[in-house]
């Protein structure tokens, strides 16, 4: 059997990656589920007429709330946020999602957009930060 | 008797749907992905099956974070298109196989795979791109489909040797069906891609084509590929292509490869599709 503890630790290896484990889905929870209400046109109405009185209806953390009504995408998966889920924040400002996922990385959308027609980003020393290959 | 006739691994990129729903599948972003798949349309359109059992994920559409099921099977009589955040897609509403699929989850749970039974759901893109793919736009889908939903998103996901062996599990229960049907079973997701963090647009041609390799023949080594490997090798969400596993598995010990093609980039992702049958 696959020991959980070994198995989990291997995933802090990886360079600007934050596996949703269950711990950031459990950290995540309402922040996800917050989201996900914006699936539904009458939400987003609400959401877009005033932010953080939408946002005053779920239990987050301030430091949720905050990277949320700044669209700071890392921040939010660090806080537990899951890229599908926080999809519907991107989608209702109107954002596609190779855009809303260039914000997570060091370059502008057109720099990433080339990045991606060149042939995406290499796996090269991106695969592991102890072995550094 | 019902029999599985052939396999279809293919990506499910929500901009694909995008570039169906609105007539671009001719133009020059778009052409080099859809070419791949004109030999499938034609394939299908000779084999006319009468089930696909569909595997895919759900990405925030039907489940939300309150319920993560592992593997989930749709017994409902039909499916609609998810909303998922912009209106449904304008695509036929997905007709299923209820008794197939009943007969499929009582065989699954007798063989010690427990799965959840959903009689209701809506479908995302995950389950209707591959069929906007392989079938285009008709006014009605031409075949019936049971949808099977694997959790690809919270971790631990299943393993893919899991995986394979439910593939090989819905083989048996296929075949001791007793109505006369030509099923398929389709893998979809994948291939590489990274949707989040700094390491975001990661892709790897050569991990991917690797893995293709695999699934044809008799080698079983893709069921022995672990998490880390698909985290490290093709990006967070390449973990997709366990699904494909399943759809491998369920083909039986060896297979022979009629179709493959593959494509980089689609937005964030690698595009890959497979068409394989049971090699006796």
């Amino acid at each position: 059997m696959t020991d959980v503890h070994s198995y989990l630790a291997e995933f802090d290896d990886i360079p600007g990656t934050r596996v949703f484990t269950a711990a950031r889905a459990r950290k995540g929870y309402h922040l996800n589920q917050f989201a996900m209400s914006l699936m539904k046109a009458k939400n987003r109405e609400r959401w877009k007429a005033d932010e953080t009185a939408y946002l005053d209806q779920w239990p987050l953390t301030d430091e949720q709330r905050e990277a949320v009504l700044t669209r700071d995408y890392n921040r939010m998966l660090d806080l537990g946020g899951n890229i599908y889920f926080l999809s519907k924040i991107f989608s209702t400002d109107g954002i596609s999602f190779a855009e809303a996922v260039s914000t997570m990385t060091d370059m502008s959308f057109p720099e990433y957009r080339e990045m991606m027609n060149k042939g995406g980003r290499s796996p090269e020393g991106n695969r592991s930060i102890k072995g550094g290959y | 008797m019902a029999r599985i006739a052939a396999g279809v691994a293919s990506s499910h990129v929500p901009l694909l749907g995008v570039a169906v729903d609105q007539d671009k599948t001719g133009d020059e972003y778009f052409a080099p992905i859809f070419s791949g798949y004109e030999w499938t349309r034609q394939w299908e359109k000779e084999q006319q099956p009468d089930v696909v059992v569909l595997v895919y994920n759900d990405h925030a559409s039907a489940f939300d974070a309150s319920i993560i099921p592992t593997f989930a099977i749709g017994c409902g009589e039909n499916f609609k298109p998810a909303d998922e955040g912009w209106g449904p897609r304008p695509v036929p509403d997905v007709e299923g196989h209820a008794d197939l699929a009943w007969h499929i989850a009582q065989c699954l749970i007798l063989d010690d795979f427990d799965m959840t039974i959903i009689n209701e759901m809506d479908v995302d893109h995950g389950l209707t791109v591959p069929l906007s793919m392989m079938f285009g736009t008709p006014q009605k889908w031409p075949v019936r489909v049971v949808p099977l939903a694997v959790n690809v998103v919270t971790y631990p996901v299943p393993s893919g040797n899991r995986c394979w062996a439910l593939g090989e599990a819905i083989a048996r229960a296929v075949e001791s069906f007793p109505e006369d049907l030509k099923v398929q079973v389709w893998g979809t997701g994948g291939m590489s891609h990274q949707l989040q963090g700094p390491r975001a647009g990661l892709l790897n041609r050569e991990w991917d084509n690797r893995f293709m390799d695999m699934l044809i023949g008799d080698s079983d080594d893709a069921r022995w590929i672990e998490h880390i490997e698909y985290l490290r090798e093709t990006g967070s969400e390449g973990i997709e292509m366990v699904m494909w596993l399943i759809m491998r598995g369920a083909l039986g010990p060896a297979t022979r490869c009629l179709h493959r093609h593959y494509h980089i980039p689609c937005s964030n992702t690698a595009i890959g599709h497979m068409v394989l049958e049971p090699a006796t």
